[in-house]
């Protein structure tokens, strides 16, 4: 009885300390998330049902997805979204990078003499060319060769810090400045972005120009034969992977159709109907597929069918923008000097269907490399124990292979939740840049799941098809994560 | 920093070099950005860089064109009043679920846990909703509230107090103190590390938050400043130079927050992601 009592007491005083938090959560997370299920099968139009008309609301089952799946600017959007995501791995190396270069900078007393020799050098060269040039049109040149004077002193005296600070100084600022900011320095006629690439562009063509057939052959050539070498390499990866038991037959076909796609891409660019390059996606994956899968493993089949998916997956992010790159080279190169001979204009950024989203690519990768995903790195970085390098020493390893064999595979935990939480925050992202930067434009190119649920939740005012949309990211994000989980997991472990 | 491991220390010259000019692509745009305050209107239509005579002029033009003062105020005031509530919610959560013993606490922190995952776009149609049906839209509490609680905060702070020796609770329990007691005269101050971190994620949080004030706020004078800058950018036309002056003076406390707070930053960047 007494026990009961104490046990009912603890109770009461662990929930009390909890009530506030669990009062919030029921009114702003649970209520709206039932709230939300319920809208999305009802035809809630703000026009027509609101405080003062009242028309009966109506259930309209699935009718709301339907409209969606329907229509194809919800897929145009989804597509967007996932185009966005893309910017993801780059980011990753990148932040990976940062914190590699970031963990060399060490503080050496005997250092400071020869950072201070340079920066008064950067110092009286800047000075020079600002007395040659003149305020206005040298003035700027002056003032990086100050700051970099500074942050080379500053970044010896603090062993890297400052370093460290100013790459996370455009994460900590992200926000609705640093959108605006970007819209302006994107502007192509009064941005500095395209004021410094209009001479370098003008450069080129000129270059095009004057060796016109070097390019046209060379420029599609070079993309070609470093794609062939690329596939190359993945194809004889894969071919490894399957000898070793290492991947099973789902993540050989996942494979091939990742090194499938760029090709289908490339055919559909140069020319070939779009069902009939999808056509030669399918063929060479499947191919290619049944070409590993009928290899013979010397020790039988020892491996589950779905593993090394998560690999595939990983290496597929890096490798299907690098061939989409090459394949857009082979495609434009044979075209490049007779587009040079009306001059290269630099793009117009945020105002072109082409160039809008790899704009806020550009820009997002600025914010991410430095941002706690750098943070997260160093961490993993320094808690790597020390004996594996000396080990590796001992070996003679050359620092690729201390990489490749020490340093990611340990990361790997590390990677893999910025990984996770990178396409759980890229689902949803992309609201504050497209309405800041170009209202979702232009031609809806830049409109992303989440701005398009603002548009319809909170402009147009359709709140069912909102929810439905809402609820469709949510299944999303919840599919994704629990594929991540089923997946990544088992790769962060190995 | 320095990492034995990694590499042999080998910071010459190269890789300071390497690291002054990424360090300078990180903090050209700002430079810009400031540089641009300072330009005349027609100016400002021009790619150089470098304004023909630096108008100081153009901070207190701010002021004039657009309420900035008050702009800040509603920020400072409900980025403040989220902060404190959300810090004292999630700590006497976390107390809870960290250091009392109570049957089911373990299943509650999992469920808390996995609504982290929503997405909050789900959510923020059916509260706006509820906000237009309580009256709270174009209210600071109308603000305030929703921010309040938050299930990260009450992870982040879990964590930090799992890390405390349970031998202090037991040796205040002796000398017979109860449990708010400990968790006021214990507990809080020996988590100061944890709260703070916490403390500075939220107030970042939403001192940029854009899109709920955005959509809650309809009088200019209740605007924080990131919904107040975009006046600059629509209805008052394009006024590029004072656009940069407003935003040179939004960014600038951010920028003195960090420099004093990074070491907290990042203790509670690397907690926040042991266990994700």
């Amino acid at each position: 009885m007494n026990n009961r009592r104490s046990e009912l007491r603890r109770t009461l005083t662990g929930v009390g300390f909890l009530l506030p938090n669990i009062l919030g959560f029921l009114a702003f997370t649970l209520v709206p998330l039932a709230m939300s299920f319920f809208i999305a099968f009802t035809d809630w139009d703000i026009l027509r049902h609101n405080i003062f008309r009242r028309e009966s609301l109506s259930f309209v089952g699935f009718e709301n997805f339907t409209w969606l799946f329907t229509h194809p600017e919800f897929w145009h959007y989804m597509g967007n979204t996932f185009f966005l995501m893309l910017g993801l791995p780059f980011a990753i190396a990148g932040s990976l990078g940062a914190a590699l270069l970031l963990t060399r900078v060490s503080r050496h007393p005997a250092a400071l003499r020869g950072a201070l020799v340079l920066a008064t050098l950067v110092l009286i060269a800047s000075g020079l060319v600002l007395l040659a040039g003149g305020m206005a049109e040298m003035g700027v040149w002056f003032i990086f060769g100050l700051l970099a004077a500074g942050m080379l002193v500053g970044g010896v005296l603090t062993g890297g810090t400052i370093y460290r600070t100013l790459f996370y100084l455009p994460h900590f600022t992200a926000g609705v400045a640093t959108f605006v900011l970007w819209k302006k320095l994107y502007n192509p006629q009064t941005g500095p972005i395209n004021f410094a690439l209009t001479p370098v562009l003008e450069q080129f063509a000129a270059a095009v120009q004057v060796a016109a057939p070097v390019f046209a052959v060379g420029v599609p050539l070079t993309a070609g034969v470093l794609a062939l070498l690329l596939a190359g390499w993945q194809v004889r990866r894969l071919v490894r992977q399957w000898d070793d038991a290492a991947a099973g037959s789902v993540a050989v076909a996942l494979g091939a159709a990742l090194l499938a796609l760029p090709a289908g891409f490339l055919l559909h660019w140069l020319g070939m109907a779009r069902p009939l390059a999808t056509a030669g996606v399918i063929v060479v994956a499947t191919a290619l597929t049944i070409f590993i899968v009928r290899r013979p493993r010397p020790w039988g089949p020892v491996c589950a069918r779905d593993a090394g998916v998560s690999a595939e997956i990983a290496i597929g992010l890096g490798l299907v923008p690098l061939l989409l790159l090459l394949a857009a080279g082979v495609a434009l190169g044979a075209g490049l000097p007779a587009a040079a001979a009306g001059g290269i204009q630099p793009p117009n950024w945020l105002g072109d269907y082409a160039w809008a989203k790899p704009a806020i690519m550009i820009m997002a990768l600025w914010a991410a490399i430095g941002s706690n995903n750098m943070i997260l790195y160093l961490a993993g970085l320094s808690n790597i124990p020390p004996e594996l390098y000396e080990a590796a020493d001992m070996d003679g390893a050359s620092s690729m292979q201390r990489f490749w064999h020490i340093t990611w595979p340990q990361l790997a935990p590390v990677t893999f939740f910025i990984f996770v939480m990178g396409v759980i925050y890229g689902l949803q992202g992309g609201f504050e840049m497209a309405r800041i930067m170009t209202l979702g434009g232009p031609a809806g190119s830049t409109t992303t799941l989440s701005y398009f649920i603002y548009i319809e939740g909170f402009e147009t005012g359709r709140l069912g098809y909102a929810s439905a949309a809402a609820w469709v990211l949510f299944a999303l994000v919840f599919i994704l994560s629990l594929l991540n989980f089923r997946f990544g997991n088992r790769n962060a472990n190995d | 920093m320095t990492d034995p491991a990694t590499q042999a220390p080998r910071s010459g010259p190269g890789l300071h070099t390497v690291m002054v000019v990424l360090s300078l692509l990180m903090v050209g745009p700002f430079v810009w950005m400031v540089l641009t305050s300072f330009k005349s209107f027609t100016e400002a239509a021009d790619p150089a860089w470098m304004p023909g005579a630096f108008r100081w002029e153009n901070y207190p033009e701010v002021f004039r064109v657009i309420p900035f003062l008050r702009f800040a105020a509603n920020s400072l005031v409900i980025a403040g009043w989220v902060t404190l509530l959300q810090v004292l919610t999630s700590a006497m959560a976390a107390y809870s679920f960290a250091r009392l013993e109570w049957p089911g606490r373990d299943r509650i922190f999992f469920l808390y846990l996995g609504t982290m995952m929503l997405p909050g776009l789900v959510m923020l149609i059916p509260t706006f909703q509820l906000m237009v049906r309580f009256g709270l839209v174009d209210t600071y509490l109308g603000l305030i509230l929703p921010a309040a609680f938050s299930a990260f905060g009450t992870f982040l702070l879990r964590q930090f107090m799992l890390g405390i020796p349970k031998a202090l609770d037991e040796a205040a329990e002796i000398d017979g103190a109860g449990k708010w007691q400990i968790f006021w005269n214990v507990i809080l101050p020996l988590s100061r590390p944890g709260l703070i971190t916490l403390a500075i994620f939220t107030f970042m949080g939403n001192y940029h938050s854009f899109f709920w004030p955005l959509v809650m706020m309809k009088t200019v004078d209740k605007f924080p400043l990131p919904v107040g800058l975009m006046l600059f950018d629509s209805e008052r036309g394009q006024a590029t130079h004072l656009l940069m002056a407003g935003v040179s003076m939004s960014v600038v406390p951010l920028i003195i927050i960090f420099i004093f707070m990074q070491r907290q930053l990042i203790r509670g960047i690397q907690i926040g992601a042991v266990k994700g």
